[in-house]
């Protein structure tokens, strides 16, 4: 029976996969069910965590023949090389990862027998991608920080995908609003810092002018804020409707701390 | 007045005797046989193998801590146990021999009412050639299971770093030193905190680092690995480990099985069934653990050791300990009271009880050479069940036979581990995990055995203080200092 391959930005239905124990029909049903989802898409391999099972089975083919792999585990390496992999995952996306030539690796066939099996080329680099997903992760695992977040970034964006479902559908983890914050806090900071230096130093006449420049920088921030985030919010129907809940909070929070900062200079300088 | 005999004084053994003494109070009577004077918060000895902690620092002296809790403390290492008694007396009696300098070699037999067997492990550097022999450590590598091990690693490290000062190239090999090993975390924490002190050193550009370990995939960590929630995403320990050692340059070689060490080399054969060598400056094997070789004789003085012992040593307990298959295993294998089956009067804490199985997928290679991880007992677990037992134990003194016996599967068990990856009170890292249960449990969570909601994991600074802070904390309640109750296991 032909599966649904899951595909980003769909979070892959089981969060992690496990050794196979028990060699029965079920196993065979659900290796079958690969070959019939790689044969309809088109595909070099399935990893069974890729259409929603939570077995440690892959399937990939080798010329004409079916490979079923079940229990794997990667013993041996060799070598380093990189690749450009595309994955049914990310449909339209590839990306540069780093990979080992040549590998040896250990499973079971469906009696439950012990294999062996040397590797290298494109067949070791398709089973280093399908074991990884056995465990849990995509290739993005295996980037660098930088590559990772250049490709999560081009992701939220929906760069390459295929639809605009991306843009639309899902809710990014950054946001551009959060360096509007990010200016707010530091400003709030820099008041406190003064507010400190103001101990240590005797003309202390332009400290507290200073103060409620800054002050003023931070409320307009804050105002800058509330109104850009629920924009921002706005172009993806992904994001909860918590948004605006999350949005209030955050300005009041950054209010408080300004008038704690503020308060106390008031108290100390305020008055000089 | 009844006797409560507590053979070993580790974390399983101290738990048992130091509840039990304050529970029982000065009706019954408790004694503590274990061979060392110091006692020792064994996951502090990577730092000692790093020079960042001195021995004193890890251990303290037991005599004057039982004398402070009303334990009778003698310095000497369990022989046999005879628990039918002799042909003279029904009493059941365990023959020690001192170890303490003024009695070594004598021996010596204490009757009991009832025994704890908290030995702890035999450590088998003999198992492989070359590794050392016995239980004594060869020459050829450094250890970190004690904390004179450790010291000895600390100057041969220092020895290395010298070298390479010099401009000699250095190659570590750390691991496990056997195929049937257990403890990689230690072997863990010691090849990263070594990793962390050359940078310190200014050096890690002169050494080339290699992990050799028996586990099927980096991160297994005897547990057959665990799913962590890191993030709000769910990680795999394998990934988990696998970052760490690319980001750490540290290059690994698993499902091995070390077959023979020699001056500078190793030989191992691995899961494929492949066979190789690996050369190396400096090398930190862990060696596999066995049964202390606890004898038992029955009450016409022949051998029943089998009848009490499973064949590697470890104390038969209320485990299921019938033969199956992988497919097979159930959570409800393991022991819940750790009582013996054959001796009611006799309970196995921490390493000294035999587990049923495995927890981590049995493996072998081509050549039927078995290469998995043995499970874990130490730590949070063994205290755990060593306070299990000095309350069964407790109850059965007081209330008589029928008390209810306290349970502690480590399939209804959760655990927390903190693995250091290098010290530092600014620059240190450590991966603090809870894993639930330490057994999985297939029937209960299908899938990983385990529930991720429990299992979770996180890497950084705040956990090299939470270790660093449960090393004074667990030193502090050992030494039974005001409110150590209070504070878990």
């Amino acid at each position: 029976m032909v599966r649904n391959v899951i595909k980003y930005p769909t979070p892959l239905s089981v969060e992690y996969a496990t050794d196979v124990r028990v060699f029965d029909e079920k196993l065979f049903a659900l290796i079958e069910d690969l070959k019939d989802t790689i044969n309809e898409n088109n595909l070099d391999g399935l990893a069974a965590y890729q259409i929603g099972s939570y077995y440690n089975v892959i399937v990939v083919k080798d010329g004409e023949n079916f490979l079923e792999i079940i229990n794997p585990r990667l013993i041996g390496h060799s070598g380093s090389v990189e690749t450009q992999e595309t994955t049914a995952y990310y449909p339209g996306r590839s990306a540069f990862i780093q990979r080992f030539e040549s590998i040896s690796i250990v499973y079971q066939d469906r009696d439950g027998e012990d294999r062996t099996l040397k590797a290298s080329g494109d067949l070791a680099i398709l089973l280093q991608r399908k074991i990884d997903y056995t465990f849990g992760a995509t290739f993005i695992q295996k980037m660098s920080k930088e590559d990772k977040e250049r490709f999560e970034n081009g992701l939220d964006i929906g760069a390459g995908t295929t639809s605009s479902q991306t843009q639309s559908e899902y809710c990014p983890r950054t946001f551009t609003r959060d360096k509007i914050l990010l200016a707010a806090n530091i400003v709030t900071v820099l008041l406190l810092l003064l507010l400190i230096i103001s101990f240590f130093i005797s003309d202390k006449s332009f400290i507290f002018t200073s103060q409620l420049y800054g002050a003023g920088i931070v409320v307009l921030l804050d105002i800058i804020y509330f109104f850009y985030a629920q924009y921002e919010g706005k172009k993806y129907v992904g994001c909860g409707s918590c948004q605006i809940g999350n949005i209030i909070g955050t300005v009041a929070i950054s209010f408080l701390k300004l008038s704690v900062v503020m308060g106390l200079s008031y108290y100390f300088l305020g008055s000089a | 007045m009844a006797r409560l005999v507590v053979l070993g004084g580790g974390v399983a053994g101290h738990t048992t005797a130091t509840f039990a003494a304050k529970w029982l109070g000065s009706q019954h009577e408790v004694v503590v046989v274990t061979p060392n004077a110091k006692w020792n918060w064994i996951p502090s000895n990577i730092w000692v193998g790093v020079g960042q902690m001195t021995k004193e620092e890890v251990t303290f002296d037991l005599a004057p801590v039982y004398a402070k809790a009303g334990i009778t403390y003698h310095q000497a290492k369990a022989v046999s146990i005879n628990p039918e008694g002799a042909e003279s007396s029904d009493k059941p009696f365990v023959t020690i021999e001192y170890t303490s300098a003024d009695k070594a070699g004598e021996t010596e037999t204490i009757e009991y009412d009832y025994l704890v067997n908290a030995t702890g492990p035999k450590l088998n550097f003999g198992a492989t050639p070359g590794l050392g022999e016995g239980s004594q450590l060869g020459e050829h590598t450094v250890s970190v299971c004690t904390a004179d091990h450790a010291v000895h690693a600390s100057e041969k490290l220092n020895e290395a770093i010298e070298k390479m000062k010099a401009g000699t190239r250095q190659k570590f090999l750390i691991g496990t030193g056997h195929g049937m090993c257990t403890c990689q975390g230690a072997a863990f924490e010691y090849i990263f905190n070594i990793e962390h002190e050359l940078r310190k050193a200014g050096v890690r550009d002169m050494a080339d680092m290699k992990w050799i370990s028996n586990e099927s995939f980096l991160g297994d960590f005897g547990m057959g690995g665990l799913h962590m929630k890191v993030g709000g995403y769910v990680v795999s320990s394998k990934l988990f480990a696998e970052s760490l050692f690319a980001e750490r340059g540290v290059d690994w070689l698993i499902g091995a099985h070390t077959s023979k060490v020699e001056n500078g080399k190793v030989e191992y054969e691995l899961l494929d069934g492949s066979t190789g060598e690996e050369e190396f400056d400096f090398a930190m094997l862990i060696p596999p653990f066995a049964g202390v070789g606890l004898k038992a004789y029955n009450k016409a003085g022949e051998d029943i050791t089998d009848t009490v012992f499973a064949p590697n040593g470890f104390m038969k307990v209320d485990a299921d300990y019938t033969p199956k298959p992988y497919a097979e295993w159930k959570a409800s294998d393991w022991p819940r009271t750790y009582q013996n089956p054959t001796y009611k009067n006799m309970f196995a804490a921490g390493i000294a009880f035999a587990p049923p199985h495995i927890i981590s997928k049995p493996m072998k290679s081509p050549n039927g050479t078995p290469i998995n991880p043995t499970p874990p007992r130490t730590g949070m677990p063994s205290g755990i069940i060593g306070k299990a037992v000095a309350h069964s134990v407790c109850d059965l003194m007081t209330k008589g036979d029928s008390a209810h016996l306290h349970e502690a599967s480590m399939a209804e068990m959760g655990a927390a581990c903190v693995a250091s990856a290098g010290k530092g009170v600014f620059d240190g890292t450590a991966a603090a995990m809870t894993v639930y249960p330490v057994v999985p449990d297939f029937e209960k969570y299908p899938g990983t055995g385990r529930d991720t909601d429990y299992t979770f994991g996180e890497i950084g600074l705040a956990g090299h203080w939470i270790k660093h802070i449960l090393h004074y904390l667990f030193i502090y309640k050992a030494k039974l200092n005001p409110g150590w109750t209070l504070i878990p296991e």
